[in-house]
C-alpha cells in the first residue's frame, strides 16, 4: 500500500501506528502540532462503482458489495498491516494433517449489532448460507466449496470437515464476500437481509435509499476483535466518526468536482487524470490500494485461430506498446506489471525479458507462422484470410483511459499487421460474447485474496462455463502440468512448497504467451485533508473508516 | 357523448401503447445476448451453481415455454401486479413508486423551465427588439435556440458542472436535498427543451402577428402589447402545447443521463442498471411506467389545447381542414 501524503501526513501519523509512519517524514516542512482524533461528524464518501443491488455479500459476490460490506460486516481472519494473514473474529484454528479438518477457535464476547452473541452457532449458518443454492453466491460459494460438513463443538468452538485439503481457505476467509451476519438476519427473507444486513462491524446499515445513497451510523458497542491487526492498536471502542453517507456517484467528473467543493469528503475510482490533477493540490490526498488476486491483463484465447499459434500469440505482445501508454493515458499513476499476480500478492512471480516490446522479432515470429504475405490495408494475411482478431471492451468495467490504451494496442498492431477489431459492449453483452466464444482478445477483472486465483483463471476445470456461460480461464489455458501444479498447490500447507508450485504455473502462464499482463487492478482513492485515520484496508483493498475522523 | 368517445378512444389507444410496449421490452430484452436468470443469481458472470440456476429457474417461471411466460406476464400487468425485481429482490410497483417522484420532479420543473424560457425568448424578440431591429433579434435568437435544442444533455451537463460548481462554486455538482442541488440538473435538461420550443414558438408567433385578425385587432386600437399577449402568444403556444406531450417524454428518457450525471436518484438509473444485468420485470415496469406517463401527458395536451382554442376540433385539424380543398355541393342552386 502506498500512500502520496503530503502536507498533512506528519499529523494523520500520529492516528496511524509506526507502519505508516515511515512515509511520513517531508522534509523541510514545518512540523504540525500533533493533531488528537476528534468524535463525531458524518463522512461523506461518494462511490462510483456500481450500486450494489443487495447489500448481503453473501448474494452474488462483487467488488461494490465488498466496498460496502466492509464497513459494517467483519470477517472471520483479515490481512494485517504486513499483509500477513491473521485472524480476526476467529482466534485461531488447528488444522488436521491430513489438512482436511479444521477446528475454529472464535473470540469470546463479540455481539452481532442485534445483540445476538458471535458464536459457533452463528459461523456455521453463516457458512450454510454461503453454501446454500438459494443464496445465489458466487464468490463466497466458490471460495467455500470445500467446506463438506461442520460441527459445533462448544460456543466457542467450530469443526469443519472439507472434502479435499484448501490451503486457500484461510484466504477466503478474509474477503468480506464470506462475512459473518447475525443469524437471525440470515432467516429474513432475502430481500429483508439485502437492504440492512446484521454485522459485528464499526457501523450499521441505517437506511438504504436506492439509486442515491446508504445511511450507516455508529455502532456505539463496537470492539476491536483483535488490536493487533488494525493501524492503530490504542483505539479499541467505537468508530470516531457518528456515521458515513455513502453515496452512489457514477459520474467520474461530478464525483471529483464535488470532492474539490467539499460537498464530499473521499471518492473511490479517481481516474487518471484526476490522480495527477488532485497530486497538485495541498487539499486532497491519495490513497493507492492495489486489489489482490490478478492483476490487469489481456487474455489471448489459445482455443482458436490465430491464437491457437504461441508464434502469433508471442507476435501480437511483441507487437504492441503498453509502457508508453502508461505514461500517456495514466499519468504515470498506473505501474506496468509483468506478472499474472497483483503486485501485493506475496507469491507473485513476474518475467519482465518475456515482455519487451520488438517489433522486429513479431515479424519474424508471423513469418515463421506462415503469415507471410500482406494485403493491400497493410495487414497480415495467410490462405486469404487476414490476421484479424476481436476484443470486446466491457463499457462498465473499462474507465476511458483502459479503453484509449486499447486503442493505442490496436493502432501498434497494426504497424505489425495485425488487425485488432474492438467492440463496445454493456457489461450483460459483454458477457454473451464471452460464453460464445467471440473475441481473441479479452481483459476481464478478477479480485480473490492469495494465489489460489491462479486455480480460476488457469485450470482446465475453468473453461467448462457454469450454467450462467461464465468461464474464468479466458485464455483457455489447458496444460496438464499446470492443472497438476495447482492441485498440488492447494493442498501444500507448506508456504515455501506453495509458493515453488505457483511461481511454476505463473512462468508458464507467462511464457506460453497466454497473457499480456498489464498493471495491478486500479484502485485509488481521493480525499480531503480534513480527514484523517485513513488508509487501513481490508484484505481486498477496501477502505475501512473505525480510525477515521474529520479535522472540520 | 362526443367527449365520452374521445375519453374510451383515448383509453383504448392507451391500454394498445402499453400492451405494445410491454410486448417489445419482453422481445427485446431476449434478442440480446445474454441469460436473465444471470440476474438472479447475482449479475452476468455470476458463477453461481447449477442448483442455483435451477431454483432460480423455477421460481420466476423462466423454465416455462416463452408463450407461458408472455401469458403469464401479461396476466399479471392485467391485474396491476408488476412482479419481482431479479436483480434488487424487491417488488417492481415499490421501486417505481420510489423513483417516480424524482424523476417527475425532475421532467416537470425542467418542462416549466423550458417554457418560461421559450415564451421570454419569443417576447423579447418580438417585443423589445422594435421593428427596426428585428430582423437581427430574431437571427439572433434562432441561432441561440438552434445551438441549446442541438447540445447533447450529457455534454451541456458536463459544462454547467465544470462552470458553476468546479469553477465558480455557486452551486453542488451532485444533487442535495436543497433546492441549489436541482438547479443545474433541471436547468440540464430545460435548456435543449427551451431551444426547441422557442424555435416553434417564434415561428408561430410570426405567423399570428402578421395574420388578418391581429390587424384587424391593431384596427380596433389595441395596442401592440394587447395584440401581441391576447392574441399572438395564445396562437403561438398551440403548437407548443401539442409538443409538451412529446416534450415530457423526451425529458424522461433525458433523465437517463442527467440522473447519472448529478448523481440523482430515479427512474432513468433504475432502468439504466436494470438493462445492464437484463432485469425483465424492472425494465418492463419502468418502461411501462415511463409510456403511461406518456399517455397521460398527451391527453392532458390536448386537453389544454381545447381549453386555448375552444373552435371543434384542435388547432391542427382545423388547419388541416382548411387547407383541404372543399368538394363543390353538389347539385345547382334550386
Amino acid at each position: 500500500m502506498q500512500k502520496s501524503r503530503r502536507r498533512a501526513a506528519a499529523s494523520a501519523a500520529v492516528v496511524l501506528a509506526s507502519a505508516l509512519a515511515l512515509s511520513a517524514c517531508s522534509a523541510g516542512a514545518p512540523e504540525p502540532a500533533p493533531l488528537e482524533p476528534v468524535a463525531g461528524g458524518t463522512l461523506v464518501y461518494a462511490s462510483g462503482d456500481a450500486e450494489p443491488d443487495c447489500l448481503d455479500p453473501h448474494v452474488g459476490g462483487n467488488y461494490p458489495q465488498a466496498l460496502l460490506a466492509s464497513q459494517f460486516l467483519e470477517t472471520l481472519y483479515t490481512k494485517d498491516q504486513d499483509g500477513e494473514v491473521v485472524p480476526w473474529l476467529a482466534s485461531g484454528a488447528d488444522v488436521s494433517d491430513d489438512g482436511t479438518t479444521i477446528t475454529l477457535h472464535l473470540r469470546d464476547g463479540i455481539e452481532f449489532t442485534d445483540g445476538a452473541p458471535f458464536d459457533a452457532e452463528a459461523v456455521k449458518a453463516n457458512i450454510e448460507h454461503v453454501l446454500d443454492p438459494a443464496t445465489t453466491s458466487s464468490t463466497g460459494y466458490l471460495a467455500m466449496q470445500k467446506v463438506a460438513s461442520m460441527e459445533v463443538v462448544d460456543a466457542a468452538t467450530l469443526r469443519l470437515d472439507l472434502s479435499a485439503p484448501d490451503a486457500a481457505l484461510f484466504e477466503s476467509f478474509t474477503q468480506p464476500w464470506n462475512a459473518m451476519m447475525s443469524p437471525a438476519g440470515l432467516e429474513r427473507s432475502q430481500e429483508e437481509n439485502c437492504a440492512a444486513p446484521i454485522g459485528t462491524g464499526p457501523f450499521v446499515v441505517e437506511d438504504w435509499q436506492r439509486q442515491d445513497a446508504v445511511t450507516l451510523v455508529r455502532n456505539e458497542n463496537y470492539t476491536v476483535p483483535n488490536p493487533a491487526a488494525t493501524a492503530d492498536p490504542e483505539h479499541t471502542g467505537a468508530a470516531y466518526l457518528e456515521g458515513i453517507e455513502w453515496r452512489f456517484v457514477p459520474e467520474s467528473a461530478t464525483r471529483y468536482s464535488a470532492l474539490q467543493g467539499g460537498t464530499v469528503d473521499m471518492i473511490d475510482n479517481a481516474q487518471p487524470d484526476t490522480i495527477a490533477s488532485a497530486a497538485e493540490s495541498a487539499d486532497i490526498e491519495h490513497l493507492d490500494a492495489p486489489r489482490p488476486g490478478a492483476s490487469n491483463r489481456i487474455e489471448l484465447n489459445s482455443s482458436k485461430a490465430p491464437f491457437d499459434d504461441a508464434r502469433v500469440r508471442e507476435a501480437f505482445v511483441r507487437a504492441v506498446d503498453v509502457d508508453s501508454a502508461d505514461d500517456s493515458l495514466f499519468f504515470g499513476s498506473a505501474e506496468r506489471s509483468y506478472s499474472p499476480l497483483s503486485s501485493v500478492e506475496p507469491m507473485g512471480y513476474a518475467d519482465e525479458s518475456l515482455f519487451a516490446r520488438d517489433p522486429e522479432e513479431a515479424a519474424r515470429l508471423l513469418d515463421e507462422a506462415g503469415w507471410r504475405e500482406t494485403d493491400d490495408a497493410g495487414y497480415r494475411v495467410k490462405d486469404g484470410e487476414r490476421l484479424s482478431v476481436h476484443l470486446p471492451v466491457s463499457t462498465n468495467q473499462s474507465v476511458p483511459a483502459e479503453q484509449s490504451l486499447f486503442e493505442q494496442l490496436q493502432a501498434t498492431a497494426k504497424e505489425s499487421g495485425i488487425e485488432v477489431t474492438t467492440e463496445l459492449l454493456d457489461l450483460g453483452s459483454w458477457y454473451g460474447a464471452l460464453g460464445e466464444h467471440d473475441y481473441d482478445l479479452v481483459s476481464a477483472p478478477y479480485t480473490k485474496v492469495g494465489p489460489d486465483v491462479l486455480r480460476i483463471l488457469f485450470h482446465s476445470d475453468s473453461t467448462v462455463p457454469a450454467p450462467s456461460g461464465y468461464f474464468a480461464n479466458h485464455a483457455m489455458v489447458r496444460e496438464a502440468a499446470i492443472d497438476a501444479a495447482l492441485e498440488e498447490a492447494a493442498s501444500a500447507d507448506d508456504p515455501e512448497v506453495r509458493a515453488a508450485l505457483y511461481a511454476e504455473v505463473q512462468a508458464k502462464v507467462l511464457e506460453g504467451y497466454y497473457i499480456l499482463p498489464l498493471y495491478d487492478q486500479q484502485n485509488h482513492f481521493l480525499y480531503r485533508a480534513g480527514l484523517h485515520g485513513v488508509g487501513e484496508t481490508t484484505a481486498v483493498a477496501t477502505p475501512v473508516f473505525h480510525n477515521a475522523w474529520l479535522a472540520d | 357523448m362526443r367527449y365520452l368517445r374521445w375519453l374510451l378512444t383515448r383509453l383504448a389507444g392507451g391500454l394498445f401503447v402499453l400492451w405494445a410496449v410491454a410486448t417489445l421490452v419482453f422481445i427485446g430484452i431476449r434478442l440480446v445476448p445474454g441469460d436473465p436468470v444471470e440476474a438472479i443469481v447475482g449479475g452476468p458472470g455470476s458463477q453461481a451453481g447449477p442448483e442455483a440456476f435451477a431454483l432460480a429457474r423455477a421460481e420466476y417461471g423462466l423454465d416455462q415455454p416463452l408463450p407461458v411466460q408472455y401469458g403469464t406476464m401479461l396476466a399479471n400487468l392485467a391485474s396491476g401486479d408488476l412482479g419481482t425485481s431479479y436483480s434488487l429482490k424487491a417488488p417492481v410497483a415499490e421501486v417505481v413508486a420510489e423513483q417516480l417522484p424524482g424523476t417527475l420532479t425532475l421532467a416537470f420543473l425542467a418542462w416549466a423551465l423550458a417554457w418560461v424560457l421559450a415564451v421570454a425568448a419569443a417576447l423579447f424578440t418580438a417585443l423589445a427588439a422594435g421593428p427596426r431591429l428585428a430582423h437581427l433579434a430574431d437571427a439572433l435568437g434562432s441561432g441561440l435556440e438552434i445551438l441549446a435544442a442541438a447540445v447533447p444533455h450529457f455534454w451541456l451537463g458536463s459544462i454547467l458542472v465544470l462552470v458553476f460548481a468546479t469553477g465558480l462554486g455557486w452551486l453542488p455538482p451532485v444533487a442535495t436535498d436543497s433546492a441549489a442541488g436541482l438547479v443545474l440538473p433541471v436547468a440540464t435538461l430545460a435548456l435543449p427543451l427551451a431551444g426547441f420550443l422557442g424555435q416553434v414558438m417564434r415561428e408561430s408567433l410570426a405567423t399570428a402577428l402578421a395574420s388578418p385578425f391581429a390587424l384587424a385587432a391593431r384596427a380596433r386600437g389595441e395596442s401592440e402589447a394587447d395584440v401581441l399577449l391576447r392574441h399572438g402568444l395564445r396562437h403561438a403556444a398551440l403548437p407548443g402545447i401539442s409538443l409538451s406531450g412529446w416534450a415530457l417524454g423526451s425529458l424522461i428518457s433525458g433523465a437517463v443521463v442527467v440522473e447519472a450525471l448529478f448523481a440523482r436518484g430515479g427512474l432513468g438509473r433504475t432502468l439504466l442498471s436494470a438493462v445492464t444485468v437484463r432485469d425483465i420485470p424492472l425494465v418492463t415496469g419502468v418502461v411501462l411506467v415511463s409510456a403511461l406517463t406518456y399517455v397521460v401527458v398527451m391527453a392532458a395536451a390536448d386537453v389544454v389545447e381545447r381549453l386555448v382554442d375552444p373552435r371543434p376540433g384542435s388547432a391542427r385539424t382545423t388547419a388541416l381542414r382548411a387547407s383541404t380543398p372543399q368538394p363543390a355541393p353538389a347539385g345547382g342552386r334550386p
